[in-house]
């Protein structure tokens, strides 16, 4: 499993380290570096959505979390950049602490409900504060350097799918969060405080999508209550972990690019028809429920795994096949 | 006699206005198997939830090795040495059999591949070793029974409770895991048993506990139970009493 995932990652990086020197075109190196930014924000979402089994529909809420505090602490405070970003990480963080105390007691629909709430109310205060600038946001000051935003996206996606594939697939904290997910009351029962448990789950998702939003602020120098804070960014991660393959690492980053690929090709050529956008959107997440309920990635694997048992079938009974003739 | 590993004194556990357990004293030794008796909705599986922490008593307290557990939540009695089973069986039906096992595992062994080495012990031990790559929802009844006593041991406790693992099973299923019970009672397992099937229970129990409506009716061996009135009475009505 190891062996196969740096026989996997590091060409995937190498190429990624390279791109920039190819791709002189500074759209094309925008878009990538956005694409870059989804599948950070899908793989954060999945921490909650498909390993822990709760839909957090505030997660857009962290990312304008981050973007604000980021930009706040630079404007108002004068902060460079390199302390502000951390900062929207930790606070992020200590936001997913305060919201989950309340919300993590809730499950199903009722936990979705909840966070959408709350994030609703983010929303609100940043359009009613000076400190946020109310609803004509914020300006940052222009760091013209495209290499330099793709190298950061590119860094922090990086570290962040590194470290959950550790802390998911390679340590305990994976496979005991899927306990929760599978059933609490039987987690309890095997020692496992599912209340702690899902607040790490929680913060891990928040504070890579804090530092994401963080950066997002910087890079397009302007933010404001409904890029941000908006339903979109929640919205969007959803479909793409779920079109992509709940509950594993690879599946949000194919449903990020996809999903990504097919938001840009469609801005670019129909943007007149912003609103099919979002229909769209809505249509792949219902089909995708129905006839992929695993996602792509999950139903490559299942259909993977499947034909492997059958080979094995045959061999066993290719195996036994000979010994019943001497019989 | 020596300290009791379970003390139950006068435990109630009401829910609004239905007292599901009323003042229920017992004690169980080191190393006995007590049958926990009673037609349904007698309380026993409350009696259990309140045992192993998933309910506070509203009344009474539960002293285990000699510390009051009451109202301590399931995982820290996981810790001090309670593993049980549920009787509605609560597999972690998206994950492997093995994985089930690992995750119980991670108790006592924080590491994973010490975990999976533990792990695999206990499926052979259960018989649950050919399985272990199957997806733990593909199991049968039976293999989901052994499924969740596979998972209580992992914990390696020292007190167990045991939720109806026999009823439903057929004859040869239901031998096997008698066969286990009575392995690990000579293991030195402290075991309480919850079951309906009166062959079973009355083989295997070294004491019996009975409710009836909550309230403990009669307590003492197979034999003394079987004769009490008012056992009789709970299970075939007034008149064969």
């Amino acid at each position: 499993m190891k062996d196969k995932s740096i026989r996997w990652g590091l060409p995937i990086l190498l190429i990624l380290i390279a791109l920039p020197a190819v791709v002189q075109d500074t759209f094309f190196l925008r878009v990538i570096t956005e694409a870059i930014m989804w599948i950070g924000l899908a793989l954060a979402f999945d921490v909650l959505a498909g390993y822990t089994g709760y839909l957090n529909f505030g997660h857009g809420a962290f990312f304008g979390l981050g973007a604000y505090t980021t930009a706040i602490l630079m404007m108002q405070a004068h902060w460079p950049f390199a302390l502000a970003l951390p900062m929207g990480g930790v606070l992020a963080g200590v936001g997913a602490l305060v919201a989950g105390l309340p919300t993590l007691r809730l499950k199903g629909a009722y936990f979705a409900i909840a966070t959408w709430a709350l994030s609703r109310a983010v929303q609100q205060l940043a359009l009613i504060m000076d400190i946020t600038g109310g609803p004509d946001g914020m300006r940052l000051p222009s760091f013209l350097n495209p290499q330099f935003f793709y190298y950061l996206m590119l860094a922090i996606v990086a570290v962040t799918f590194a470290l959950l594939w550790f802390l998911l697939e390679c340590s305990p904290f994976g496979l005991k969060l899927k306990a929760i997910r599978e059933d609490d009351q039987g987690a309890m029962a095997l020692g496992l405080n599912p209340t702690k448990l899902k607040m790490q789950a929680f913060i891990l998702s928040a504070v890579p999508t804090g530092i994401l939003g963080g950066v997002y602020a910087y890079w397009i120098t302007f933010i404001d209550p409904a890029s941000t804070l908006g339903d979109l960014v929640s919205d969007q991660a959803l479909v793409m972990v779920v079109f992509g393959g709940m509950g594993t690492l690879v599946g949000p980053v194919i449903g990020a690019l996809l999903i990504f690929a097919f938001k840009t090709l469609f801005w670019a050529y129909l943007s007149d028809f912003q609103l099919l956008y979002l229909i769209i959107l809505g249509a792949v997440i219902a089909l995708s429920v129905v006839f992929i309920p695993n996602g792509l990635w999950g139903t490559l694997r299942g259909l993977r795994s499947h034909k492997k048992s059958e080979e094995k079938k045959d061999e066993s009974l290719a195996a036994k096949l000979p010994q019943n003739e001497g019989e | 006699m020596a300290e009791p590993i379970l003390q139950v004194n006068s435990v109630t556990k009401c829910f609004g206005g239905l007292t599901a357990v009323n003042n229920v004293s017992f004690e169980v030794q080191q190393g006995e198997i007590i049958g926990l008796l009673g037609p349904n909705g007698a309380g026993k599986t409350t009696l259990f939830n309140v045992i192993s922490g998933f309910y506070a008593p509203t009344s009474g307290t539960i002293i285990f090795n000699g510390k009051d557990i009451s109202g301590k939540p399931p995982y820290t009695l996981a810790d001090r040495g309670i593993g049980r089973t549920f009787q509605v069986v609560k597999p972690f039906a998206g994950l492997t059999v093995l994985e089930n096992i690992i995750i119980a595992s991670f108790l006592r062994y924080p590491k994973r591949k010490e975990a999976e080495r533990h792990a695999w012990k206990i499926l052979e031990n259960t018989g649950l070793a050919d399985r272990a790559d199957v997806s733990a929802a593909s199991l049968t009844l039976a293999g989901r029974k052994r499924l969740e006593i596979g998972k209580a041991l992992a914990l390696e406790p020292t007190f167990l409770l045991l939720d109806e693992v026999v009823a439903g099973l057929n004859p040869t299923e239901a031998d096997k895991t008698v066969e286990l019970i009575l392995e690990l009672k000579k293991q030195g397992m402290t075991i309480l048993i919850v079951e309906h099937i009166m062959r079973v229970i009355m083989n295997i129990s070294d004491r019996l506990v009975v409710l009836n409506f909550g309230e403990k009716i009669a307590e003492g061996t197979a034999a003394e139970v079987a004769r009490n009135p008012l056992v009789i009475e709970a299970y075939l009505g007034e008149a064969a009493a």
